[in-house]
């Protein structure tokens, strides 16, 4: 008369239903907590941020009365970490449409943000050159954007760059050829980039290095000759210097 | 079956209302020696009511049992709905007056009057709210002619409120009321009614947590706990033969318990 295994999975039926607002209710909870957390995170790293975009400004303003020549305007810049922060925080470049990463990746390049822009600030003290690329490259940062680019057509952002003349692109575009060896290219969009905006001090450096790769030797050291004596560029300096004992890799 | 340990704590808790298996509760007994003594009173007539299953039958059976003693009880356990059929029926068995013929209420009372109990003579019906209005008229004349004393038990229920019935409403009336169980009135039952048939080891395995669930699920209902006790009983019994692994002697698993409640419907699932 008890037929005790269907009274059991009525039961199961019965304890799941009874539990099932609980479940519920602790399942939003979690939900909430990830998200405050994940809100709360993204709220911190921009403004971390913002601070090192408001010394770059005060930067630039110190170096304004070093504009000599108004034919060539030569400037040191930290404009690049712009073109690294701007794939962030868009309200820096809010006319430039930015590459669209995968949130996912977003949150990695925030994360590492606040800590590469200062060490790139200290390269004040003096780095051999060779050090200068690794730099950049040991920094995550610009690894992880190239492990970005990888999943995307390198065309649509030249295409994009064309469009829209944003030196950033033109830089990233020439960082990109010339760590993938098109010497030519990186020649081009940095002599590009160069024309749009001829303070950032990168696009200068690739610039030099791609002429060296090219051949154009004399000319690489004459550009960052120039260059040097514009901006005051340490890195510069240490690429001259490094042209001086041998070709840089 | 015979020899398993949960099939006499089974039969304990089959719903049967006999007065040897009265168990004392304080409110109860409380209420049981109130009763006892207003029977005893002149006149007045009394009303047991409350929720079904609240155990006004089980107290009429125990006064019926306790009375009978001393004096002449005759009780009703069930209706009889026909007017000329039950002062019939209570004449034969109070004044041995036998008649195949109807009997009119004043011929009842010339019998009564004839007859000299030295106690006024009482007579128990369960169930009243099933008597008609006219039959109550009667009964209410019987009692102020002092030829009869009535107890009669009522139940309550939410659909329809008999004690706001207008019979119901005369002063001559001694109302009581049965409740639920309280929690611990209800461990006092379970436990006394395990104890008293020597089931030790399973009242043993009867802890507070357990009654606490008991007493959610049936809400103090002594009908209701019977029920639920009954299947939790038979579902022991059953795991006890096909898995005696699963049973914990220590106590009462909670899971049984509510396997027990969707069997008896106190849980819907
Ligand atoms: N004091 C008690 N001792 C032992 N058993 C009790 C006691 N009170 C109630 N019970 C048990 O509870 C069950 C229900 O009680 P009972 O039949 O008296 O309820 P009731 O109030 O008459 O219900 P209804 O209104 O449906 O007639 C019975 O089986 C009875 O055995
Ligand atoms: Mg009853």
């Amino acid at each position: 008369m008890l037929n005790i295994p269907s009274l059991e999975r009525r039961w199961l039926k019965y304890k799941i239903k009874s539990y099932f607002p609980y479940i519920l209710f602790s399942l939003l909870t979690v939900i909430l907590i990830i998200v405050t957390t994940i809100f709360i995170h993204l709220e911190k790293s921009n403004k971390q941020t913002s601070p090192i975009l408001v010394k770059q400004k005060a930067k630039d303003i110190i170096l304004q009365p070093k504009d000599i020549s108004p034919e060539i305007i030569l400037e040191p810049s930290m404009q690049f970490i712009e073109t690294m922060t701007s794939t962030v925080s868009q309200s820096t470049t809010p006319s430039v449409s930015i590459p669209v990463f995968p949130p996912k990746k977003v949150v990695i390049v925030q994360k590492i943000a606040p800590i590469s822009p200062p060490a790139k600030i200290s390269t004040n003290v003096i780095t051999p050159p060779s050090l200068i690329t690794p730099a950049i490259k040991s920094t995550t940062q610009p690894s992880s954007i190239k492990r970005d680019t990888a999943t995307f057509d390198i065309h649509e952002i030249e295409d994009r760059f064309k469009n829209n003349s944003n030196p950033h692109l033109g830089l990233y575009i020439a960082r990109y050829h010339y760590d993938h060896g098109n010497y030519n290219e990186a020649y081009n969009y940095a002599l590009k980039t160069n024309s749009i905006n001829n303070t950032i001090e990168e696009s200068w450096l690739i610039f030099a290095k791609a002429m060296v790769k090219l051949g154009k030797i004399d000319q690489a050291k004459k550009t960052l000759q120039l260059y040097i004596s514009q901006s005051n560029s340490d890195a510069a300096r240490n690429l001259l210097d490094s042209f001086e004992k041998d070709v840089p890799k | 079956m015979e020899h398993s340990l949960f099939s006499k704590p089974k039969e304990l808790f089959i719903d049967v209302v006999n007065p040897r298996d009265y168990i004392q509760i304080d409110s109860v007994s409380h209420m049981y020696q109130n009763l006892k003594a207003s029977v005893q009173k002149p006149l007045k007539m009394i009303l047991l009511y409350g929720r079904p299953g609240t155990g006004k039958s089980m107290l009429l059976h125990k006064l019926h049992h306790d009375l009978s003693k001393h004096q002449k009880v005759f009780m009703i356990d069930i209706p009889i709905i026909d007017e000329n059929d039950f002062l019939r029926v209570l004449a034969q068995k109070i004044y041995g007056y036998v008649n195949r013929e109807a009997i009119t209420l004043t011929t009842f009372l010339e019998l009564a009057s004839a007859v000299n109990y030295p106690q006024t003579p009482i007579v128990l019906l369960d169930e009243a709210q099933l008597y008609s209005t006219a039959l109550m008229e009667k009964i209410r004349l019987i009692s102020d002619a002092r030829a009869l004393k009535f107890v009669i038990t009522l139940h309550k229920t939410d659909d329809e409120d008999i004690i706001a019935k207008e019979h119901f409403q005369t002063r001559i009336w001694e109302s009581i009321e049965l409740q639920n169980a309280s929690p611990e009135e209800l461990k006092i039952y379970i436990q006394k009614k395990l104890l008293k048939s020597n089931c030790f080891d399973v009242a043993n395995m009867i802890n507070d947590k357990n009654i606490k669930i008991i007493s959610r699920l049936t809400k103090g209902n002594y009908r209701d706990a019977n029920k639920l006790m009954f299947s939790l009983f038979s579902l022991y019994a059953w795991f006890e033969e096909h898995h005696p692994s699963k049973i914990n002697y220590n106590s009462l698993k909670p899971k049984y318990i509510e396997m027990a409640a969707i069997h008896t419907g106190l849980i819907h699932a």
